[in-house]
């Protein structure tokens, strides 16, 4: 065992004392230097760090010279560190200005996200104000054909709105049945009036003064209501409309002939011209 | 032009003829100098360092080869007070520019982060007259 020890031991002491002699000692310092001098010398950015870059090389060449010629190992060791403390500093110079370039490229590729955001956004506005348009378009022809139809239909222009009158002869004589010529009428005002959905109508109904006032009372409602039952059958929302009956009491022609009578026999849809004012607010 | 170069010179010539009558027993102004600049740039690394990771290790180092440069001054060792000067004046540099880099590094990656944010909220449509 003792032998073994002590074999080992002079193994040591030779190879420490061949370490000594041998000429080119491996020199840590140097060999960082190798390395990083000719790493920073092919950077494309060399030219950030030209100065630190030719003190590295300077150095670098120094510290071969020394180290081939056999210097002190003191001598190379300094070079070769100055070598690689410069070409250190060059390498963190490169790596700045590396860093600025993605910051300016960073900030024009932000202006042009921006650019393009703010593009895409007055694009947006633009189609929104298009489809605003054209809704508010499709709504005025949606009105325009309320108009036209009910121009169709001689309605009278009035402070109430629109006032059609529906005449005593599309009704059974007595009765709250309409017959069948006021149903194209009818017909037309139901598809104008699902068309203009913020568009409302009140019916009134109106008698002649001839009869119980109660009688007419009623007939007036069930008259209204009959019209009113009609639009619904053809699909107008019951939002839309308003029915009652006025009995006799809003003649507008004399009830001493019967002309004047047969005039105040009616039924009067009145269509508010404002979308949102409610017919039966106006009264 | 030749005068004052000459007036300059005298000067130069006169320390340098100072320093080698003093010879060996005394260190002349120029490795003085030399430690004592390194003294002042350790001093500025010291400033741009601050308390920051990035060149901490290699300001560390400057202020030791700077404490073996001024021992050296004081023993009139000329060549190792001159050699850790260099050094300690080499570490603060680069103590300098690790820092620097750094800082120039995390703003790069703060620029690329709001970048990315910006798109993603421009994909959103969420950017509107921002600037």
């Amino acid at each position: 065992m003792k032998r073994i020890y002590n074999l080992i031991l002079a193994a040591a002491v030779t190879s420490t004392l061949a370490a000594c002699s041998s000429t080119p000692p491996r020199i840590e310092e140097l060999e960082v230097a190798r390395a990083v001098v000719p790493q920073v010398e092919s950077s494309p950015r060399a030219g950030v760090a030209a100065t630190n870059i030719a003190e590295a090389r300077k150095s670098l060449d120094r510290a071969n010279r020394l180290a081939d010629s056999g210097g002190k190992v003191g001598d190379v060791e300094f070079e070769a560190t100055v070598a690689a403390r410069n070409a250190q500093i060059a390498n963190e110079k490169i790596l700045t200005a590396q860093a600025k370039e993605e910051i300016d490229k960073g900030q024009s590729e932000r202006q042009a996200v921006l650019i393009e955001a703010r593009e895409a956004e007055s694009r947006r506005r633009a189609q929104q104000a298009q489809s605003a348009q054209q809704q508010a378009q499709m709504a005025e022809q949606r009105a325009s054909s309320l108009e036209q139809e009910l121009a169709n239909l001689k309605a009278k222009k009035t402070d109430r709105g629109m006032v059609l009158t529906l005449g005593d002869v599309l009704f059974d004589t007595g009765l709250a049945t309409l017959k069948p010529g006021a149903y194209s009428t009818i017909d037309r005002l139901a598809t104008v009036l699902k068309e203009a959905q913020d568009r409302k109508v009140l019916i009134e109904g109106h008698t002649d003064s001839v009869g119980a006032d109660d009688y007419n009372q009623q007939l007036s409602e069930r008259r209204a209501a009959a019209v009113q039952t009609a639009l619904l059958e053809r699909g107008v929302s019951s939002s839309q409309i308003t029915a009652l009956g006025k009995g006799e009491t809003f003649p507008v022609a004399s009830n001493d002939n019967a002309g004047g009578r047969q005039q105040n026999r009616r039924v009067e849809m009145v269509f508010t011209d404002n979308a949102s004012q409610v017919a039966s607010d106006t009264q | 032009m030749k005068t004052p170069n000459l007036r300059a010179g005298l000067p130069m010539l006169g320390m340098v003829a100072v320093g080698m009558l003093a010879g060996c027993s005394s260190v002349s102004d120029v490795t003085k100098e030399r430690v004592a600049r390194s003294e002042s740039s350790v001093q500025q690394a010291q400033q741009t360092v601050g308390n920051s990771e990035s060149g901490a290790l290699e300001l560390q180092r400057a202020k030791d080869n700077l404490a073996t440069a001024q021992a050296a001054l004081a023993k009139k060792e000329a060549q190792k007070a001159e050699r850790y000067g260099q050094l300690a004046q080499l570490d603060a540099e680069l103590a300098i520019a690790k820092s620097q880099s750094a800082s120039a590094r995390k703003a790069a990656d703060e620029v690329l982060a709001s970048i990315q944010t910006l798109r993603q909220e421009a994909a959103r449509g969420v950017v509107a007259n921002d600037q």
